[in-house]
């Protein structure tokens, strides 16, 4: 009996402790939202709710930064597929290969996540103007596949590790050749951890600050992140229309994650979780 | 023999996918990284068709000046953080919801939605909330009759660092909490059944059976955390630009301003080469025990 209240009380605390902290979570999401809706004189009564939804801050958000998001879609859909593809072609032979050569390519791609990309920065920025790329949404392909290797090569192999290797064996001896097995059987049978690192790869290459802010500078390429962060760092910030792209900006990558977060959750655990 | 040219076919179809990731590689990461540490013995404007050699100038000024060594202490505090706040609580929260509660999937939702949101919508998301007069921050603190405890959250060098990782503990802990989560999962039932028969309390169960088995979840935030600390940016210059007086700065801000602001490429680098170093000293280890453990597991 005695123990059973005290099973009660510990039940009220936890979800006390997780509705506090849910709360904690979501206010600044929608005192985000709510904001974005508000005129000029409401927006100071933080905590009321919009008397109209005021759609104005979002007329001037596309105004100023509409261009920008166009451009963060160009941008991240083709590089999503080719970080994809890139790391894929590079987990698959080290994940086949023995011996030591594999595990040195391995080893060497993998050093490239400790590289602070700062380092990178300044050669970077005149490597891409040589190429004739500064400022455009193909530089911008190349250089997020670029620095996408170490990590979906890390996550890819590990992927392809987990595949049993019977598949492969099987597939050799009824006389399939590696690259035919990789690219009709093994790529369609990583549709899981393709998923979780398509989810992973949207979310660092839409919300990259670092390489659009170093190189891009006009609505020829430059993305909406790029944009937001002029907004809210300058002096006097006008929270309605900043909130407005904010909220335009969280959206794609939110609701990608909501409709395929089971699929996420999965590749997670069968790829880096294992 | 016809199994001998099977192999070496296998062995130059691996080679020819590796080609393209490999040169991607070499012409993106090792080159820029080789001639960044070539650019920062020079003194260079980014213009001017000649840098002009000064040997190891540029390191000897920064190492004594007070503004770098503060973004280095910065950096440091940043991984100290990361790797206990925002990994401690995402590893609280799940344990919590792996209990069985009810709205489970709620909850799931809800605790890891602000790791989805850029950089960027964090920082502009915060300078709101932090806003001196009207914002969320100090609105709350009045209703609870703690108006005495508002701060210039972004404005007063003595907080703004505090008022940073607030703001970055509620952007990054759903990741920890959802690799925790993914990783508890993992864990067979049977292992805590048999704890529990055997009288363990729950406290003991987590400390004793859970969280050992939870190892590879927790390598695998503790290493991300660190990374991320070290290559923190985007936060801290969309919310402050390092300011104010630079008590924000960490090396990459001050990097960045160095280079772009101030084009003073040969000690931007010097900058860029002391955080490579840091990070290589901090994140090294990881690295070899990640590309260890994987060969381990394949060997199993």
């Amino acid at each position: 009996m005695a123990s059973s209240s005290l099973a009660q009380r510990q039940t009220i605390l936890t979800r006390t402790v997780l509705i506090g902290m849910a709360i904690i979570f979501v206010a600044p999401l929608v005192v985000a939202f709510l904001t974005s809706f508000k005129t000029p004189s409401e927006i100071t009564r933080v905590l009321t709710i919009p008397s109209t939804f005021y759609w104005e801050n979002y007329a001037i958000a596309f105004e100023r930064a509409g261009r920008t998001f166009l451009n963060s879609l160009l941008i991240t859909a083709p590089a999503v597929v080719l970080s994809l593809l890139i790391g894929s072609i590079a987990g698959y032979p080290l994940a086949y290969m023995r011996g030591p050569g594999g595990k040195l390519v391995y080893f060497v791609l993998l050093t490239g996540m400790l590289v602070p990309f700062q380092i990178v920065q300044i050669p970077l920025f005149f490597l891409v103007q040589r190429m004739g790329l500064y400022d455009t949404v193909p530089g911008m392909w190349l250089v997020h596949t670029a620095y996408a290797v170490p990590f979906c090569t890390f996550f890819m192999r590990n992927f392809f590790a987990s595949v049993p290797r019977s598949m492969y064996e099987a597939a050799l001896i009824d006389g399939c050749g590696p690259a035919t097995y990789f690219w009709k059987l093994l790529l369609p049978a990583s549709t899981s951890g393709l998923a979780a690192l398509a989810i992973i790869q949207s979310r660092a290459i839409w919300n990259d600050l670092l390489f659009a802010i170093t190189l891009t500078t006009s609505d020829n390429a430059r993305p909406a992140t790029v944009a937001i962060s002029g907004f809210a760092s300058s002096l006097q910030v006008e929270y309605g229309p900043l909130m407005a792209s904010t909220v335009v900006s969280i959206i794609p990558v939110m609701a990608a994650y909501l409709i395929f977060q089971q699929s996420f959750v999965r590749g997670l655990l069968g790829g880096a979780g294992k | 023999m016809a199994f001998k040219s099977r192999m070496s076919r296998t062995d130059w179809t691996h080679i020819a996918f590796l080609a393209l990731p490999t040169l991607l590689f070499l012409v993106f990461y090792v080159y820029p990284v080789i001639s960044s540490i070539h650019l920062s013995l020079h003194d260079w404007d980014g213009f001017s068709p000649r840098m002009r050699f000064i040997g190891l100038t540029n390191y000897t000024v920064l190492a004594g000046q007070p503004r770098f060594l503060h973004a280095v202490l910065n950096n440091i505090l940043w991984v100290g953080f990361m790797l206990i706040v925002p990994t401690g609580l995402g590893l609280l929260l799940a344990a919590i919801l792996d209990r069985g509660i009810r709205g489970e999937k709620a909850f799931r939702i809800i605790f890891f939605l602000p790791f989805t949101i850029p950089a960027v919508a964090v920082a502009a998301i915060w300078r709101w909330m932090y806003e001196p007069d009207n914002g969320l921050v100090t609105t709350v603190l009045n209703l609870l009759g703690l108006g005495g405890l508002s701060q210039n959250w972004l404005g007063d060098p003595a907080v703004v660092n505090l008022s940073l990782m607030g703001a970055v503990a509620w952007w990054t802990t759903g990741f920890a909490f959802l690799v925790f989560f993914a990783g508890l999962r993992n864990i067979p039932t049977e292992c805590i059944e048999a704890a529990r028969i055997e009288g363990a309390t729950p406290w003991q169960v987590f400390w004793k059976v859970s969280f050992p088995l939870l190892w590879p979840s927790t390598i695998i935030v503790l290493g991300m955390s660190a990374i991320d600390a070290m290559r923190l940016f985007d936060v801290v210059w969309a919310m402050t630009k390092g300011g104010p007086a630079y008590s924000s700065e960490v090396l990459a801000t001050q990097m960045y301003d160095l280079a772009f602001g101030r084009f003073d490429m040969g000690r931007a680098a010097a900058v860029a080469v002391y955080l490579f170093i840091i990070a290589g000293i901090i994140i090294m280890p990881y690295i070899v025990y990640m590309s260890r453990r994987v060969q381990d597991s394949e060997a199993e």
